[in-house]
């Protein structure tokens, strides 16, 4: 019933994200003929500077239908808004039932090592859904376009977004055991997320290899994968879901 | 002497500069309806979350059914036998009346059907309704069908009828009696109430500024405080005396009235000598030694 | 027979077991339980007055100790078939009339109805000798 009930807390923010992102997939590979129409009318993009080199080399990854699907998918759409999942569903973990459902579970005879474990692994394996099933439907959908998506190309890179962004989300769920509250955990998480992913997009700042991992930019380019960015991002967030625990059981409710 | 199902031994909390709890010890016997009196503020709650685990004291022990309350494998054993209602009836909002049933009877093995269904009609409520649509009354009644269907030993609540109907309120305490009669079953329930724990409680606990002031059974305590108004020709003295037992005294003009909690014989043959022109014994309430030994510290 | 009990008052300066006890008394008097009758149980009689079960149990045994009712084990508790119900009937007949006539000599005296009363239970809950009880 722990399950159960970790799925009733947890089902909307699934349920709509993962049509959100099965969406969002569609519209990617059908976005494709529009962009190649679109990328044939414009001729070479005499830009210069920073941001002109930015967007030489955006065009130039996304020259073939598997590099478009990697910069549109894997390294914007898929990371941004699956990250935002992340952190929305590491926030509020136990304490979210700030109504009482906190005081409830705690009464039953059941660890809290149990409670917040249970908690923690149901969201997670939400997280590898919503970054798999989507992402399945894209090597489906691509033959309508005329154009061919490897599966192994998306079990790579769905499984480093997992487990690259699981990060943000023990993130949140170590701040949810901290703070009491729903919005401070998320707002911060998101904050940092943020910082990594779109800004770091952006400004081509350092930081940016989070998202390089989390998008298997290196396996995109050279085909390795990026094992000790992925190494240590696992064991950071292992790291954080062991320090949440670890305050859950000391912590007064 | 069997042994406590409930022992605190000089309990302590203190929050950042606040100290909730500052050495309480008290204790339960089997098989007691034990009220738990005390203002807002002096430590009620706090007390009844350490004896489930949900707050850890700063010093000081807490035995629950004999185990110690600090150690968290004990303290997921002593939820198994210990059913516990907090003030606001929490619940799982977002779960249905059967889902909640559910999910608490899959931890207790010896869940009691019968009593399941019989609390389902009593309290009116039905399956499939969501927790947070229940009105004040029915989450009171879901709460504590889910306490007594565990077949628990041990029965702790947090104001148990505050906020509730007479009707309801008579349904909750009707079900603690019968609880209490049939299933040995201990209650341990705080309450604002006095009426109601002096209806049903045969011990009483009070307590003030996180220290237990009274812990005592209720009719040793109807038997033996009482009232003794002397009045005086003059203003009246203002003794000491030897005869133990007094707890408070007042003078007000002609009239000094002392409160005792044991001895009135030994104080009125004393004050008999200070030459009174009346004398008058008078039983005191459990309203009057809950207001008298809290507030001002003795 | 529960539901002919009335509800003690836990807020009276009588406690609630003696107050079960004059109902009790007062029952046979009235002839609402007769000799031989049984008395509801313990736990039922408990749950139906919400009251706690010790209480209940502790006016059973006073009026076994009375001679008033008898407690047979695994059978539960009936009323005494011997005489003294009745000589309690004619100790209350003849305390009626005690109580009709002080009564009767307070209001003499000038006393109100709360001024005897206070008096009758100062009395009781109190010790052998009072003085008059003034402003």
């Amino acid at each position: 019933m722990l399950w159960y009930k970790a799925w009733l807390e947890t089902r909307w923010r699934f349920l709509i994200g993962l049509a959100v992102l099965m969406g969002f997939a569609c519209g990617a590979v059908f976005d494709y003929p529009v962009f190649v129409r679109l990328n044939a009318s414009v001729s070479a993009i005499d830009a210069s500077g920073h941001f002109g080199r930015l967007i030489r080399e955006a065009v130039e990854t996304q020259r073939t239908y598997r590099g478009f699907i990697w910069f549109q998918w894997y390294r914007q759409n898929l990371v941004q808004m699956w990250t935002i999942l992340a952190v929305l569903l590491g926030s509020g973990g136990l304490m979210a039932a700030s109504s009482g459902g906190a005081l409830f579970a705690l009464s039953m005879p059941v660890s809290r090592a149990r409670l917040a474990g249970i908690r923690a692994a149901t969201a997670l394996l939400e997280l590898l859904v919503l970054a798999l099933i989507p992402s399945l439907l894209i090597p489906l959908l691509s033959p309508a376009v005329g154009e061919h998506y490897g599966l192994g190309d998306t079990a790579v890179h769905s499984v480093s977004l997992f487990l690259a962004g699981s990060l943000f989300f023990s993130l949140a769920f170590l701040l949810s055991a901290v703070f009491d509250d729903f919005w401070r955990p998320m707002l911060i998480a998101c904050a940092v997320a943020l910082s990594q992913t779109l800004i770091g997009a952006l400004a081509g700042l350092p930081f940016s290899e989070m998202l390089r991992v989390m998008s298997a930019e290196s396996y995109f380019r050279t085909g390795q994968v990026a094992w000790v960015g992925l190494g240590l991002a696992v064991t950071t967030g292992l790291l954080m879901l062991y320090a949440a625990v670890a305050i859950i059981e000391r912590r007064d409710f | 002497m069997p042994d406590a199902i409930i022992a605190t031994t000089n309990l302590r909390k203190t929050y950042g500069h606040v100290e909730a709890l500052r050495g309480l010890s008290l204790q339960v016997q089997p098989g007691s309806l034990c009220g738990f009196l005390g203002r807002n503020g002096a430590g009620k709650t706090t007390t009844l979350k350490i004896l489930l685990g949900m707050i850890r004291p700063t010093s000081g022990e807490a035995r629950v059914l004999g185990r110690r309350v600090s150690d968290s494998v004990a303290s997921v054993e002593i939820r198994r036998d210990v059913a516990f209602v907090g003030e606001d009836k929490p619940l799982f909002d977002y779960m249905t009346v059967q889902d909640v049933v559910r999910f608490t009877a899959g931890f207790y093995p010896r869940w009691r059907q019968d009593l399941e269904q019989r609390y389902l009609t009593t309290f009116g409520l039905s399956p499939r309704t969501k927790v947070k649509t229940l009105s004040r009354g029915m989450r009171a009644g879901l709460a504590l069908l889910l306490a007594l269907c565990r077949d628990a030993r041990l029965l702790i609540l947090d104001e148990p009828t505050s906020g509730l109907d007479p009707d309801m309120t008579e349904q909750v305490l009707q079900a603690l009696v019968r609880h209490v009669a049939s299933e040995e079953m201990t209650v341990f329930f705080s309450s604002h109430h006095i009426a109601e724990v002096e209806q049903i409680a045969d011990r009483v606990v009070i307590i003030d500024r996180g220290r237990t002031i009274v812990a005592a059974a209720l009719d040793d305590l109807r038997a033996q405080y009482r009232r003794i108004h002397f009045v005086f020709d003059d203003d009246a003295p203002a003794p000491v005396f030897r005869a133990k037992g007094v707890e408070r005294m007042y003078r007000d003009g002609r009239v000094l009235t002392v409160l005792a909690s044991a001895g009135a014989e030994g104080i009125v043959e004393e004050g008999r000598t200070l030459r009174p022109v009346s004398v008058d014994v008078v039983p005191v309430s459990l309203k009057e030694i809950f207001l008298e030994s809290s507030g001002v510290e003795g | 027979m529960e539901t002919s009990f009335l509800r003690p008052n836990p807020s009276s300066g009588v406690p609630i077991y003696l107050q079960l006890i004059e109902q009790v008394k007062h029952a046979i008097e009235t002839g609402a339980l007769r000799a031989g009758e049984q008395l509801p149980g313990i736990r039922p009689l408990a749950e139906r007055l919400v009251i706690n079960p010790n209480t209940v149990a502790k006016a059973y045994r006073e009026l076994e100790h009375d001679g008033v009712i008898e407690l047979r084990h695994g059978a539960g508790a009936f009323v005494s078939a011997d005489a003294r119900p009745r000589q309690m009937k004619e100790n209350v007949r003849a305390g009626q009339a005690i109580v009709a006539a002080a009564i009767g000599r307070l209001r003499a005296r000038g006393l109100g109805e709360e001024e005897i009363r206070r008096l009758f239970e100062a009395q009781l809950a109190g010790l052998p000798r009072k003085g008059e009880r003034s402003a």
